[in-house]
Formats: structure tokens, C-alpha cells, sequence
């Protein structure tokens, strides 16, 4: 790694780590369904940033890119997936609160 | 033509909802689409003719650039898929009376499948990942379907944990393209091969085990398990425990690290302790479960479990004893699960306190159902004996003596469960108010028969099944 990828490599993490800890921040403090959906997609998003800077000092820009789109409609697909869940779990019992989400123990 | 295993189900499914959802006479036709799907994926996996996957479809592969390789590793998980998916075929006629729903059912069984017969052909770690989302997001929406609010809850806990391990599987497949420049299985190895003892790819492997220990739902990370397989119809449970925490999880375990992390000390380690620690706990746990399928659900992690002590042991013999082991699990797994649900659609619960003496209405799930328990308990003739014998031969010949002699402790655990299972639900008197029993409809039976037949074959004719299909295993560590 020169300089000029280490200084790259320094600022991209930064941003990637803050993101990553808003994410992770988000998922274990909220107990509302559609928080948590959007704090795994900060998570995915922080990675998503990371792959892209993988891809720039390796010189593999293409190949990332590609990656990126990928894991975007992927991301996409997942959060769909999990609005389909919340709206579901809403009819039912009228909140998004997980707590609402007990039945299953042991 | 090993791309046909993706693209002929891929657009089976496009076609089938085009053509065939107009009405219900025609989406009966689904049923026998996937049937015959199954029965040759099984065939051609069976005979493994040269002619069939070593040839590639030019024109079709470069056209949607696709590259898959197999090997007997991916012989044996074909085979399994196509098992344990006809198996859940078979209990979705049977459970899922309205036309339309089983319609759907089918669509999102043959997805899933489609997404474990990538996994186990890929050779690059980020369509790893595609298709483990692809088997991931169909069996979410498998576990929720029934749209109960017990079943929305199995789904979303799945949902997050495995959306955390989709995460982490890709921070660390970050990591690895920047240390190594590519995606590729053999650019990754020979990436971590230079630059070993880099604390960045240290990280970058425990995260990637991380991820695929969630996925697997091995002990410190199972929270999402038990509630996803109880929580599941009794189709979607039979697929569940029967392959795709299998192919998600423990197949890729098996991959990732003997072919891409160096098969160092440290990774066995780990995986050894995580083993022991997932035999034991699963089975304790599951001798205090009143819930027919919760119990199996903990069984299962503790099954697991011997298969990671094997793997684990990183010598030819361990892996071949692991690879066994996953799949004598996922044909007695699945036959547990077969009859579980049987009993649930018969009796309107799973609770065991309120069943008892059903066998002398159900002989057939009955008897079955010993021949599953004590295969997995590890009773001499039947499959689940001589997996877990190899397993701890394997552990002994390394001088894990201590692994070893916890590994056949906790078979006892296991009998005991299954024991107090057996006389809870099938043995003693018939509990008043299940006069009015009947047996299974022939199709299910059919299944059990078939898989119980299978438990006590591959028992009794072990060697021949072992040399031929089990031993050329090995051959991946030589890589």
C-alpha cells in the first residue's frame, strides 16, 4: 500500500466504521421492527462502502462495481422481504413493537 | 452440463407461473414438474456419468456467464436436496389442502433448491453469497407463509440473524478482495497463502466463520433456529432441518475451509470446541422441550455439532466421517420431521403432553419413528452408528481423546430425549380423545418407508456406500 491508498484507505474507513457502529447501534437498542430493518440496511450499506474501497486500491474498480449492484438488489430484495413480514405482523397486533413477538419460548 | 442444474428449474418456475396459474387443474401440474425435477437431479447426481458434468453447454454458459464445477461433495449434497425436497413435496399434498397455496409452495421450494444447488457448484465466494441469499429469502417467505403471527415471528427472527450473518460474510469477503484482489476461490487461497499471518485476514476469516456459524444455527449463535423450524408448516420444517441449514451453513463450512483458509490449528480449534459445545447444549436443551418439533429443532443443533467435531479434525478421515454424518442427518432428520408432521395434521398438536399411545393408531409412523431415533442415537446396524464411529476414530487417531469420549457420551444424552420422546408421543396407553386416529395418507408413508429403508440400507450395506460415495470425499483436502 503507497501513501496515497493509505491516506484513501484511512478516510473510507472512517466512514465505513461510523457507519457500521449506527448500524449495529441501532439494530441492538431499537424494539421497532421497521428501525431494525433500517439499521441491517446501514449495515449493508457500510459494506457495501467497504467493497467499493476494496475494489479502488486493488485497481479492480470493474469487479467491484459489479458487486456493488448486485448486493444492492439483493439488499433490496431482503428489505422488501422483511416490510412484507412487518405489515403482517402490524395486522395482527396493531403495533411494530418486537416485544409484541413472544410466543415462541423455550 | 452442470448449468442445467440452475437454469432448467429457474425458468420451470418462470413458465409455470406464466403459463400454468390460470387455473387450478392446471397448477396440479406443478406438483409433477417438481417431482420429476427432483427424481433426476437425484439420477444424475446417483451416476455421476462424466458425460453429463464434465461437458459444458457453450453457447448457454458464456450466454448467461455462468461457471460451476463439482465434485463428490456436491454429488452427496444433490443427492440430499433432491431427498429431502422430494420428502417435503410429498408432506405439502398431504398438509396443505387449498390449491393455490400448495401452488406456491412448490414455486418457492423449487427456488430454494435452485439456490442450494448453486451454493454447493459455485467457485467463487460472491456468487456463494447470491445464492445463499436466493435459498435465504425463498425460505423466509417459506416460514412465513401461513401469515400466523407465531410463523411471522419465526420468520423475522431468521430474517435478522441471517440478514447479521449476510453482513458479516460480506465485510469479510471485503476484506479478502482487498488482500487478495479477487473473488475466486483459487485467487483468495493463493492471496491468504502470502500474507498468512496478516491480522486483517485473521479478522476477515473469524468474521466469515462467524456468519456461517448463524447461519448454520450452531450453539452460541442457534437463538433463531428452534423458533424458525416450530414456527414453519411441517412441509417448510422438513426442508428446513432436512438440507438448507445443511447447504447454507454447514456444506459451505466444509468448503470455505479446506479449500480456502489454510488448514491451520487455530480454525480447528475453534471449530472442535464450537462442536462440543453444540452437541451438548442442544441435547440438554432438548430433553426439557415439551414440543415435538422444538425437540427435534435442539436435536438437530446437537447433530450439527458432530458434524463440525469432524470436520474439525482436518484429517481425510474426519471429513469423510462429517460428510456421512450430514448425510445420514438429513435423511433421519427429515423422516423425525416427515412424522412430526404427520402426527400434527392427525392430532392438531405438537405439544407432547397432550399425546401419548398414538402408534397403535399410527403403526406405521410409529415404527418409523424408533427406526430415526436410534439410528441417530448411534445403535449399531443403522446409518447414524457408523458416522459417529468414524467421527470419533477420526478424533482419536489425532489424540483428542477428551473430544472423543464426550462425542460418544453425549449419544447417551441423546437416547435419553428420544426415549422420553417415543414413550411421550407414540408409546403407553392411548390418551382419551385420539380414539378417532387415523393413519397418514399413503403418500407420506410412502416417504417415511422410503427414508427409514434408506436409514437401515446404508446401515447394513455401509461399506459399499462408503467406499463408493463417501471416501472419494477426501479428495478435496489434496487441493
Amino acid at each position: 500500500m503507497n501513501a496515497n491508498s493509505w491516506q484513501l484507505f484511512s478516510t473510507f474507513g472512517f466512514f465505513i466504521i461510523l457507519l457500521f457502529a449506527c448500524g449495529a447501534y441501532c439494530l441492538v437498542v431499537t424494539r421497532n421492527m421497521i428501525r431494525a430493518i433500517i439499521g441491517i440496511e446501514l449495515l449493508i450499506k457500510a459494506v457495501t462502502l467497504l467493497i467499493i474501497l476494496a475494489g479502488k486500491i486493488t485497481g479492480r474498480t470493474s469487479l467491484a462495481q459489479g458487486l456493488v449492484m448486485t448486493i444492492i438488489v439483493i439488499e433490496v430484495v431482503i428489505a422488501a422481504t422483511a416490510a412484507g413480514i412487518a405489515l403482517w405482523v402490524f395486522r395482527h397486533t396493531d403495533s411494530l413493537d418486537v416485544r409484541s413477538l413472544r410466543s415462541l419460548k423455550g | 452440463m452442470p448449468s442445467l442444474m440452475i437454469l432448467i428449474p429457474l425458468f420451470g418456475v418462470i413458465i409455470l407461473n406464466l403459463v400454468f396459474a390460470s387455473n387450478d387443474k392446471m397448477k396440479r401440474a406443478a406438483f409433477w414438474f417438481a417431482l420429476a425435477l427432483f427424481i433426476s437431479q437425484i439420477a444424475v447426481a446417483i451416476f455421476h456419468h462424466p458425460i453429463f458434468w464434465n461437458n459444458s453447454l457453450k453457447p448457454l454458459d458464456s450466454f448467461f456467464k455462468v461457471s460451476f464445477f463439482v465434485d463428490h461433495l456436491s454429488f452427496i449434497m444433490f443427492i440430499c436436496i433432491g431427498m429431502v425436497s422430494i420428502a417435503s413435496l410429498f408432506v405439502a399434498k398431504y398438509t396443505i389442502t387449498e390449491e393455490g397455496g400448495r401452488f406456491k409452495f412448490i414455486n418457492l421450494l423449487i427456488l430454494a433448491s435452485l439456490g442450494m444447488s448453486g451454493i454447493i457448484m459455485v467457485k467463487d465466494i460472491f456468487s456463494l453469497y447470491v445464492f445463499m441469499e436466493i435459498t435465504a429469502v425463498s425460505s423466509f417467505l417459506l416460514i412465513a407463509y401461513p401469515k400466523s403471527l407465531e410463523s411471522l415471528e419465526g420468520a423475522f427472527k431468521y430474517l435478522i440473524l441471517s440478514a447479521v450473518a449476510t453482513v458479516l460474510m460480506l465485510s469479510a469477503i471485503g476484506i479478502l478482495l482487498l488482500a487478495s484482489g479477487g473473488t475466486s476461490f483459487f485467487a483468495i487461497a493463493s492471496g491468504i497463502a502470502e500474507a498468512r499471518n496478516s491480522s486483517l485476514i485473521v479478522f476477515a476469516i473469524g468474521l466469515f466463520i462467524c456468519g456461517l456459524f448463524i447461519k448454520g444455527g450452531l450453539v452460541p449463535f442457534h437463538g433463531w433456529l428452534p423458533d424458525a423450524y416450530t414456527a414453519a408448516p411441517a412441509s417448510v420444517s422438513v426442508l428446513l432441518a432436512g438440507v438448507v441449514t445443511k447447504a447454507a451453513g454447514i456444506y459451505t463450512m466444509i468448503r470455505i475451509v479446506t479449500s480456502l483458509f489454510p488448514y491451520n490449528q487455530p480454525v480447528n480449534n475453534v471449530l472442535m470446541l464450537v462442536g462440543t459445545i453444540s452437541i451438548f447444549v442442544g441435547a440438554i436443551v432438548a430433553i426439557g422441550q415439551d414440543n415435538f418439533k422444538r425437540m427435534l429443532a435442539y436435536s438437530s443443533i446437537s447433530q450439527m455439532g458432530y458434524i463440525i467435531l469432524g470436520l474439525g479434525t482436518g484429517t481425510g478421515l474426519g471429513i469423510a466421517g462429517a460428510v456421512f454424518h450430514l448425510f445420514n442427518h438429513s435423511v433421519f432428520k427429515s423422516l423425525l420431521f416427515v412424522n412430526s408432521a404427520a402426527v400434527e395434521k392427525e392430532t392438531g398438536t405438537c405439544d407432547m403432553n397432550k399425546l401419548g399411545g398414538i402408534s397403535q393408531k399410527m403403526p406405521v409412523t410409529g415404527a418409523t419413528s424408533v427406526i430415526a431415533f436410534l439410528s441417530t442415537c448411534g445403535i449399531p446396524p443403522l446409518s447414524g452408528f457408523w458416522s459417529k464411529i468414524i467421527i470419533v476414530i477420526a478424533l482419536w487417531q489425532t489424540s483428542h481423546y477428551a473430544y472423543a469420549c464426550l462425542a460418544v457420551l453425549a449419544s447417551i444424552i441423546t437416547l435419553a430425549y428420544f426415549l422420553s420422546m417415543q414413550r411421550r408421543v407414540f408409546f403407553g396407553k392411548l390418551r382419551s380423545g385420539l380414539e378417532g386416529l387415523k393413519e397418514a395418507d399413503r403418500g407420506v408413508l410412502a416417504v417415511s418407508i422410503i427414508l427409514a429403508a434408506i436409514t437401515i440400507g446404508v446401515g447394513v450395506f455401509f461399506p459399499f456406500f462408503f467406499n463408493i460415495f463417501i471416501l472419494p470425499v477426501k479428495e478435496i483436502l489434496v487441493r
